[in-house]
């Protein structure tokens, strides 16, 4: 937790900032899509209850909290009732594995009359991260692929043909497209050579450079992402995580017009508001993780760094606002693909199941196998 | 006085051993599986622990994600209930049934005991601190131990073919396609 009582109480700090960080995105995030969705489809979306329609989340919390809470005459109670809180665990311990911000490390200073140095003196390192591991991106898979337990235990606890149907079609789509979403990162851990992220995004910071036999190539005015070494594999894994999520073009799981609402046909009021920030959650995690992989995460652009030299303010206020802003930068990104997410929903069509498992078995894992290869050749070709 | 580490290893220790009597003695096979995953995610958390990151992150991929997910799939589309109706009664089935066991518990508990000396005074080489544990296990197993990676490799798919022949089989769930 921390040496002492500065460490301990800015690290329980981040812990309830980084959770609170998935669930209010979700009014946000609501607020964009429907706006965003009448955009697209050409017709004005909520924009009576306060300025722009901003407070229609507000009034729909509410709304939730006053419903009448009720349990399906034979459903099962502790299966019923653990089903929405499981949903949110996965997307909160996977957001708060990924480094949102680079490490700082802050000297030690005085406040309230003390020194407060660290452990040997040294300051305190912090990054905006919940808890950091070196493992990271097998520990974000593993808990990702938890998050299909909550669409069982919804289903089964319901006692209903079609949440029951609509829980296994939802699980066994997750399952297949882990398969996809896991291999095909797997042609990005090869090219970058280690699993953790902040490893990764610190390659990610130099002008874009090809390597040829021995002879490099550079580029002056792209940085060094992960898609200009990775394209399959961005278009894969971007594939795989809108599966994974739930959402529209692979939907089927909430499909109205087949299943009433699927898993959480017989959830209303509050129960069913978790399931939403559960996917939420979800697609949060994903943008994060496109961005980190292919996009260069937090790494402050040049142009950027000599508009807004931050790397000149000496001392802690320094690193701090260096850190603030590496964060924005990555927050910039995560919303861009949140906007693509959403975009894609309200774009495209639905896949039928049969159409949707082709698709995860026998298109995107052989993609994901030839990717593979192709960056290993690649790899090969860049060194010599 | 016990350090913070020895309570989390004693709340991982014994939930994953109350989840484990769980399943075998709640009477709803839905919630056996689901005490099953929440064993397997215990020892993910154990393995944690012990610095085997990679281990645990694998173990939470495939055995709690894949394997015991498709295991509650199964569960809830079949209808379980005549189950109980193949169970054999009676004195003989009953002795033979624990003899079976009692057999299996004595191969178990001598290979314990004629295998503890060698795990406790075997010379371990530990992997140098300075590498990285996933590349040391990555080396290991694609270097010195790859005919074995192969040959269970090979045994998964004759596993698959041989559950999709056995159903296939006269009187199985897929005979009529």
């Amino acid at each position: 937790m921390g040496a002492d009582k500065f460490e301990i109480s800015v690290n329980l700090i981040k812990m309830a900032v980084i959770f609170l960080m998935m669930i209010q995105i979700v009014p946000i995030l609501v607020w964009v899509e429907r706006r965003g969705s009448a955009f697209i489809q050409n017709r004005f979306g909520p924009n009576r209850v306060g300025p722009l329609g901003l407070m229609q989340l507000l009034a729909d919390a509410v709304k939730f909290l006053f419903k009448e809470e009720f349990l399906p005459k034979k459903g099962v109670a502790l299966l019923y009732y653990a089903a929405p809180v499981m949903a949110l665990v996965p997307g909160a311990l996977a957001l708060a594995s990924l480094p949102l911000s680079p490490t700082i490390h802050i000297e030690p200073f005085h406040l309230f009359g003390q020194l407060w140095a660290g452990v040997d003196g040294k300051g305190y390192d912090f990054a905006f991260q919940g808890f950091s591991i070196n493992v990271g991106i097998v520990y974000v898979l593993g808990i990702s692929s938890l998050g299909a337990y909550s669409l069982l235990m919804a289903g089964w606890g319901s006692s209903n043909k079609y949440s029951l149907m609509g829980a296994l079609r939802a699980s066994a789509q997750m399952i297949s497209y882990e398969l996809a979403l896991g291999l095909s990162l797997v042609g990005i851990l090869m090219i970058y050579g280690t699993l953790s992220f902040g490893d990764m995004m610190k390659m990610q910071e130099a002008a874009l450079t090809y390597g040829f036999f021995g002879q490099k190539f550079t580029i002056p005015f792209l940085p060094d992402w992960g898609i200009f070494h990775n394209p399959i594999g961005m278009l894969l894994f971007a594939s795989a995580s809108f599966a994974e999520c739930n959402r529209l073009p692979f939907d089927l799981p909430e499909a109205e017009g087949e299943l009433v609402a699927g898993f959480h046909t017989e959830y209303g009021g509050f129960k069913m508001l978790l399931f939403y920030i559960g996917e939420y959650g979800h697609m949060l995690v994903a943008s994060a993780l496109l961005a980190i992989f292919y996009f260069g995460g937090y790494n402050i652009p040049q142009w950027l760094m000599t508009l807004l030299p931050v790397n000149h303010i000496p001392g802690n206020l320094g690193a701090i606002l260096f850190a603030l802003l590496a964060h924005v930068v990555l927050l910039t990104k995560i919303i861009f693909f949140l906007w693509v997410f959403i975009w894609v929903r309200w774009t495209l069509p639905r896949f039928r199941y049969d159409q949707l498992m082709d698709l995860g078995w026998k298109t995107m894992l052989p993609w994901a196998l030839v990717n593979v290869i192709l960056t290993a050749l690649w790899i090969f070709c860049a060194q010599g | 006085m016990l350090a913070l580490s020895d309570y989390i290893f004693y709340f991982l220790a014994f939930t994953a051993f109350f989840s484990a009597c769980s399943v075998i003695l709640v009477q709803n096979p839905i919630y056996s599986a689901l005490f099953l995953a929440s064993t397997m995610v215990a020892v993910a958390a154990i393995f944690v622990s012990l610095d085997a990151g990679f281990v645990a992150g694998v173990q939470l991929i495939v055995y709690a994600g894949a394997v015991m997910v498709l295991f509650v799939m199964v569960l809830m589309l079949f209808d379980l209930k005549h189950d109980l109706d193949a169970f054999s009664p009676g004195i003989l089935s009953g002795a033979f049934k624990l003899a079976s066991v009692g057999v299996i518990l004595g191969l178990i508990m001598g290979s314990i005991y004629m295998s503890a000396d060698m795990v406790f005074n075997s010379q371990v080489t530990p992997i140098p601190a300075t590498l990285d544990p996933v590349r040391g296990l990555a080396t290991t197993l694609f270097g010195n131990y790859l005919f074995a990676f192969e040959v269970i490799g090979a045994l998964l798919l004759v596993i698959a073919i041989g559950a999709v022949t056995l159903s296939r089989v006269r009187g199985g769930t897929h005979a009529n396609d």
